[in-house]
């Protein structure tokens, strides 16, 4: 008994810490963040990382997403023959739900873990030591950089995610399921909503941030050579997107209270 | 004269595991100091904590006559600006080219116009040996021996008055060692710095120390000039640098500390 009781407090002891170490970097960087020098060069180099090339992943998911749902949707529609309805559930689920979430846990998969390896890497290579004899505050240099532009990146991504997804449905609606071209064109313009496209960007830089919160904290906490970058890289990649998962429900709940009619 | 640095009584454990036990050793301004000592002995933590990146858990460390244990992150920061530093793999930013590491401090802590700080990379590359050829180049795609070059380029831009190497011959070639141990003993002589050494290679301790110092189970053993090391009656001093595997050092000695 005892020794359970001292098992669950010692979890709980060592998720408290973790929770307040997690807090203590983040505050730390932003803090660091709002001083000068800004180094403006760094959060370019991250934009490009984070938006540019993780591009092609995401637009091949959204569209690969956008023709299932397409085909699912049909599948099931056509026994209650409403078929009518695909195109504003596609630009529904896009926007709303699928678009940022699959985006997110593609680039926590792509980012998250390439961050936790790059400065974990530079941690266990003393370069992170280095830039400190440097008179460079790493957390100025490495973290609040790539934490600014995964909170601009990841919106942007979902952009062009819900675009790429909702064109991928078009493509299957019309050339598969025999849909007209006008109608359906029609349809998604018709019922969709602003609220959709900003409920999944506000869900987006939120995704943004716990990818590169998670990535920076288990790199730069990383330790032991390349098995700690390895697990860095683990931990940064499952850490991200379980979170990712959960926040989506909150964020969902709290979103759909607002949106009630 | 107060000296560069004064250490007292420093100590420093991880864990269980004790790595610093009061240790006490002073470093004249000016001086060339050499601490040797095996693997784990503790040689690197304490470097560490001279350039404040580890905190050590009690003792003094005192820069020019001023505590540094309890100084802010702001104080640590400009008490660097003076200090060059080359790590033991070089710790080379894989990310930039070689030009760009070595005016690194130049680029980011003094804010000097780049094409004026890539000048003083090239005449610090030059020093070190290297053509500008080489500047251009990432640090990936030069050898081991010109990575330690480049790193001590970068330590000696700024011309700091203290200069820290770690273990710079490591992994090298006996060549590429002299190539480092001379270049070393140059730099440190045309800035007139002060330099401190941490190796366990005694030809680079023979080559540019004033004074050496032995680091054993976390505590200074002897500390002396360099030319009285080889006449020293200390057993374990006379263990290390002659290299022998027997003698009162013993290869458990870690597995002790612990305990």
């Amino acid at each position: 008994m005892v020794w359970a009781l001292s098992s669950i407090g010692r979890i709980f002891l060592e998720f408290l810490g973790s929770t307040g170490r997690l807090s203590l970097f983040f505050f730390n960087a932003i803090v660091q963040g709002l001083r000068p020098p800004y180094y403006l060069h760094q959060v370019m180099r991250q934009f490009f990382e984070i938006g540019y090339l993780s591009l092609p992943v995401v637009g091949l998911t959204a569209l690969f997403t956008g023709m299932v749902l397409a085909l699912q949707s049909y599948t099931g529609f056509s026994r209650f023959n409403a078929e009518g309805a695909i195109a504003s559930v596609i630009v529904l689920s896009m926007t709303r739900e699928l678009g940022p979430v699959l985006a997110g846990l593609m680039v926590a998969g792509r980012i998250g873990a390439a961050m936790a390896a790059e400065i974990g890497t530079m941690r266990v290579t003393e370069q992170i030591d280095a830039l400190v004899t440097l008179s460079t505050n790493p957390q100025k240099y490495l973290i609040t950089p790539r934490l600014i532009a995964g909170v601009t990146m990841l919106p942007l991504l979902v952009i062009v995610a819900d675009i790429i997804g909702v064109f991928g449905g078009y493509i299957v609606s019309i050339y598969r399921l025999g849909f007209n071209p006008a109608s359906y064109l029609k349809q998604t313009f018709e019922f969709m909503e602003m609220g959709d496209v900003t409920s999944g960007l506000i869900k987006a830089a939120v995704f943004g941030f716990i990818i590169s919160l998670m990535g920076c904290y288990h790199g730069f906490n990383s330790k032991g050579g390349a098995e700690g970058v390895g697990k860095a890289t683990t931990y940064a990649v499952v850490s991200s997107s379980i979170l990712i998962l959960i926040t989506n429900f909150i964020l969902t709940s709290l979103l759909f209270e607002q949106g009630k009619p | 004269m107060t000296p560069k640095f004064a250490i007292k009584n420093l100590h420093k454990r991880f864990g269980h595991k004790k790595v610093l036990e009061g240790v006490d050793l002073e470093i004249k301004t000016g001086e060339s100091m050499v601490i040797i000592g095996g693997s784990g002995s503790g040689k690197s933590v304490l470097l560490k904590c001279l350039l404040g990146l580890i905190k050590a858990d009690s003792g003094s460390i005192e820069m020019d006559g001023k505590q540094i244990l309890k100084e802010s992150n702001a104080q640590n920061e400009a008490r660097l600006r003076d200090i060059g530093v080359v790590f033991q793999g070089s710790a080379l930013f894989d990310s930039i080219s070689v030009w760009e590491n070595v005016a690194f401090r130049l680029i980011h802590a003094q804010h000097m116009p780049k094409n004026k700080a890539k000048e003083i990379a090239l005449e610090k590359l030059a020093a070190v040996g290297l053509s500008p050829s080489v500047a251009e180049l990432s640090p990936a795609e030069i050898s081991g021996g010109m990575q330690r070059r480049v790193a001590l380029a970068r330590a000696i831009a700024t011309q700091p008055h203290v200069l820290f190497f770690d273990e710079p011959t490591s992994g090298l070639d006996p060549i590429f060692s002299s190539v480092i141990n001379d270049l070393i003993l140059t730099c440190v002589k045309d800035l007139g710095a002060t330099a401190l050494t941490i190796t366990h290679d005694m030809k680079i301790a023979r080559h540019v120390a004033d004074r050496i110092a032995m680091l054993y189970e976390g505590k200074i053993i002897w500390c002396g000039p360099a030319d009285k090391i080889e006449r020293c009656d200390n057993p374990y001093v006379q263990q290390f640098i002659n290299g022998l595997s027997t003698g009162p050092i013993e290869l458990e000695t870690e597995i002790k500390r612990v305990a």
